[in-house]
């Protein structure tokens, strides 16, 4: 009615100019404060913080140099270890139990006799030099790094990415995805950088406590810097997913997206409780989809139980990594049946029925033992090991990156085989801004080394998605 | 009125006490098998034979071999024993044990008692068998039967055998003492059988009378536990002609002698443990736990008790966990845990002695060289590996974990309360403590309860003096009631 249309008008006809400029002012003054505001609080980050890791003190500064790197191996080394292969101490399994009781020993005389009679060295180290590999000093450690570059194509838009790895995987475990992202026919190609976490592989491992995620994040970000790269994409599983994630809330200014095949859930909280309660009946009320309450449920079985049949190795490396890894680094055989037993159950958990854990029916055992030589050579299982110590030495629910967001674009590719399955409204607790959820077909723990072309292209889909909102 | 209503409660009290004590049921079990294959036809062989403990020089040699071959990784700056074994002291360890160590001197040790092995259920049970040299006139040996645990041996006890069968002291018991080894451990062989389950959905499980707070909903037979262990023990001590004994145990030992008690209350005379862990939380220990810190004196808590309970985050959720790794591998991939553990002599040596470090203190994980030779000499500590070493038996005595923990945390027998007199050794330094009412709520006749002056929980090997001492008070408790 005329009265209530006519009311604002009439009333700021009733103020004098003064009146007027300071509504004007104020409004514009409680916009920009607003703004500024939601800003600040949407680009949240956690601190940088620093570190040294070499031996003893610190006394000269860091040495910005890249080198180049040649994986290489010796007549010694080989013989060194067909020597130990030789020396098993075979121990017979209970009758028919697969690999209930872990790595079965009759399998694994054969999987030895192929290491010892068959598996050549010196032709996998010379797959490995297929692409440049280089060192830099970071923080007092040797920082290793395999780089990638995209072959010159015209009209052809290339970004750079980081890969990282997880345990117990490698660099090498993104081998068969590489030529993937980086020889591409079409407009978009990679540029790749592969490290190796610090205490892995080829990297130094830290001598100093206190080596958690959060400083391989911060090295790695360094890594990106010293070679020249101030925007990039990041792609990560295990606990190449939490360095990736970390690095994303130290410097979400440069990272263009996140992509993850692994999520874990950090806060449940009541939110979580509620959606497992209600979940496997109204599905549709905690924005479960169908898809979701097949990987989720039973939960007590799939979450917990099968959790903890299966977390045994992370509860004693997250204790004692020293005694847990000593002896797998004089025994060859003892190496290879500890990581590979996880390339077998975690790329299906049906796998522990089978005499042969199926190993074979996904993996060669050329790559499945280059990857464990690179655990061998360097002597690297039991820094890999401390790493657990280091993450799990404060609550990991009350670290500061548990309890902060990522606000950068995130896209999750939801492997059905992966050891603990994530539905987008928990993804969402954490990471505010994501642009693509996948349920993929096939595929476990190990997706880039197992189903590298499903990977590869869901995370060009979702680099697509990124790159078409920011034009 | 209100006397009505009081009597109704205490007459209602009375009644679910008494039904509770009478649903004390006896363990059962049934018979097994576990050697290789099926069981054959016709009568099992009974014989006794005598056992020697042998080397060679070839079995030395290839220790020494791989000895050298170790490749050492050092420790981290400071990090002490507080990320598992220090990996300088290890090297001082393993370069005692290439050059100084006599293992032909340390067999000729071993042998000083005699060895005997005897099948049953199909697998080659190995034991010590210790007389008294001196018995005084009229005087009979009281039979005992002390069972290790893990990851230790019958070897553990070689300090206190002379203590139990030549006691110094006149009035004091002697015994015959009987060492088996767990089937899986050391010179007993190994069960060839796994345990045969079939996971149930719910209403499964709850038509077959399956606990759904079993953590794991199945059914089938279970591999060989503790139960199993303890059934074959009591035919060990049947067949060598012991119709009563006592038993003593701690780890292992404890669950399995406990075992045994539940099985066969007539054949157990007394029981005496220096390790008891509550399995059953009833309320009234719960309320222990949380009032107990006030009230210590309503539950009869003692200030070792308090001491050792107290901050219960860290003394009951905290400690535990980091201490329990080695339990949840063990548990669920035994096979893996222990396959480089077979090849390396020193990553075994690290994986065993660290637990002679912490679990004997753990103050010791600040220590550089763990105090490992505080309490032991690395003689007698790496004559105990060499007997996981030489039968080449970590493997299968870590399997004997899951076994265990194949129905959860809350098998049958956890359920079952001991009903023959049973003395608590409780050692400061133990594990896991007990205070004396957790103990009574599973062994209902509690005759003796000693807070031992110190110790932890290699009690036998570390202070085998004030062990015997406590085993004698026992039996002096247990005889002198008859």
């Amino acid at each position: 009615d005329a009265f209530s249309e006519n009311l604002p008008t009439k009333a700021l006809q009733e103020l004098d100019r003064p009146k007027l400029q300071l509504l004007a002012l104020s409004s514009v003054g409680i916009g920009l404060t607003y703004f500024l505001v939601w800003r600040r609080k949407a680009k949240k980050s956690i601190p940088l913080g620093d570190g040294w890791w070499g031996h003893g003190q610190q006394t000269l500064r860091d040495d910005n140099k890249i080198y180049p790197f040649k994986v290489e191996t010796s007549e010694d080394e080989i013989n060194d270890l067909h020597r130990r292969i030789d020396q098993m101490r075979y121990t017979e399994p209970l009758e028919d139990c697969g690999f209930q009781y872990g790595f079965n020993s009759n399998y694994l005389q054969k999987v030895v006799s192929y290491w010892r009679n068959q598996f050549d060295w010196k032709k996998q180290v010379a797959k490995l030099n297929e692409y440049p590999h280089f060192k830099t000093n970071i923080e007092g450690l040797d920082v290793h790094f395999v780089h990638v570059r995209a072959p010159h194509r015209p009209g052809q838009k290339v970004l750079p990415l980081m890969l990282v790895h997880g345990w117990p995987g490698s660099f090498f475990e993104f081998y068969k995805i590489l030529p993937l992202l980086t020889d591409t026919k079409d407009d978009l190609a990679f540029e790749v950088i592969c490290p190796s976490i610090p205490g892995y592989g080829f990297s130094e491992a830290p001598h100093k406590q206190g080596f958690c995620s959060l400083d391989a994040a911060r090295i790695f970000l360094k890594l990106m810097e010293r070679l020249g790269f101030n925007k990039f994409y990041l792609q990560g599983g295990d606990w190449g997913s939490l360095i990736t994630t970390n690095m994303a809330q130290m410097k979400p200014q440069c990272v263009s997206g996140l992509h993850l095949n692994m999520l874990a859930v950090t806060k449940g909280g009541v939110g979580m409780l509620l959606s497992l309660i209600i979940g496997p009946y109204l599905p549709f009320l905690v924005g479960f989809t169908r898809e979701d309450v097949r990987r989720l449920f039973p939960y007590f079985e799939k979450n917990v139980y099968d959790l903890l049949m299966e977390s045994g190795y992370m509860h004693i490396q997250g204790t004692k990594p020293d005694t847990a890894g000593c002896g797998l680094n004089d025994s060859p055989v003892g190496l290879a049946a500890y990581i590979l037993e996880k390339f077998s159950t975690w790329t299906d958990r049906k796998n522990r029925d089978l005499e042969d854990g199926d190993l074979e029916k996904k993996y060669s055992l050329d790559d499945l033992l280059t990857n464990v030589m690179i655990y061998w050579t360097t002597r690297s299982i039991i820094p890999s090991m401390r790493f657990y110590k280091e993450n799990f030495k404060t609550n990991p629910q009350n670290r500061v990156d548990a309890r902060t967001g990522i606000f950068v674009p995130m896209g999750h590719a939801a492997f059905p085989n992966e050891l603990m399955h994530c539905p987008l409204p928990w993804a969402r607790w954490r990471f505010k801004d994501i642009r693509s959820y996948s349920y993929m077909p096939r595929g476990g723990h190990f997706a880039a080394f197992e189903e590298p072309r499903l990977l590869a292209e869901d995370f060009v889909k979702f680099v697509r998605k990124v790159e078409g909102k920011k034009r | 009125m209100l006397l009505e209503v009081l009597l109704a409660l205490v007459l209602g009290a009375v009644v679910l006490l008494v039904l509770r004590r009478s649903k004390a049921a006896v363990l059962k079990t049934e018979d097994g098998w576990w050697g290789a294959g099926s069981p054959p036809a016709g009568a099992e062989d009974e014989s006794i034979r005598p056992f020697r403990v042998e080397t060679s020089r070839e079995e030395i040699e290839d220790l020494q071999r791989r000895i050298d071959q170790t490749r050492p990784v050092p420790s981290l700056e400071d990090s002490q024993f507080n990320y598992g074994f220090n990996s300088t002291y290890l090297q001082k360890v393993a370069a005692y044990w290439r050059n100084e160590f006599n293992w032909s001197k340390q067999v000729d040790k071993l042998n000083q008692y005699p060895h005997f092995k005897t099948k049953i259920e199909g697998i080659d049970v190995h034991y010590v068998h210790v007389k008294p040299k001196n018995l005084p006139e009229g005087r009979t040996a009281v039979p005992l039967i002390m069972v290790h645990g893990w990851p230790g041996s019958f070897y553990e006890f070689y300090g206190i055998l002379p203590l139990l069968t030549e006691p110094a002291n006149a009035d004091d018991v002697a015994f015959e003492v009987i060492c088996p080894s767990i089937p899986g451990y050391g010179f007993s062989e190994a069960p060839r059988k796994k345990g045969a389950w079939t996971r149930l959905g719910v209403p499964q499980a709850r038509a077959a009378g399956v606990a759904i707070a079993n953590m794991r909903l199945c059914s089938g037979r279970p591999g060989f536990n503790s139960v199993c262990a303890a059934r074959v023990f009591l035919k060990l001590m049947r067949r060598l002609g012991f119709g009563r004994f006592y038993a003593q145990g701690g780890d292992w030992g404890w669950q399995i002698t406990t075992n045994m008690a539940q099985l066969d209350p007539t054949a157990v005379k007394g029981l005496h443990i220096n390790f008891a862990p509550v399995e059953n939380v009833g309320p009234l220990v719960i309320l222990s736990i949380l009032l107990g810190r006030r009230f210590p004196g309503l539950f009869g808590f003692t200030e070792l008790d308090v001491k050792r309970l107290y901050p219960r985050v860290e003394k009951m959720l905290v400690e535990p966990l980091k201490e329990t790794g080695y339990f949840h591998i063990q548990a669920t991939k035994p096979d893996t845990a222990g396959r480089g553990l077979n090849d390396s002599p020193v990553g075994l040596a690290a994986y065993i002695l660290e637990k002679f470090s912490t679990w004997t203190d753990h103050e010791f994980r600040n220590l550089e060289d763990g105090g490992l030779e505080r309490k032991f000499s690395l003689e007698d500590l790496l004559t105990n590996v060499m007997i996981y070493w030489t039968t080449g038996s970590i493997t299968s005595s870590m399997r004997f974990y899951k076994e265990n923990f194949a129905k959860g945390f809350y098998p049958p027998h956890a359920r079952i309360p001991v009903t023959v007199p049973t003395g608590v050794a409780a050692f400061p330094n133990e594990l896991m403590h007990t205070p004396k009412l957790w103990a009574k709520q599973k062994n209902h006749k509690l005759k003796t309860y000693t807070t031992m002056a110190r110790g932890g929980h290699f009690a036998a090997m570390e202070e085998p003096g004030l062990m015997a001492q406590d085993i004698q008070k026992f039996i002096k408790v247990v005889e002198g009631k008859k």
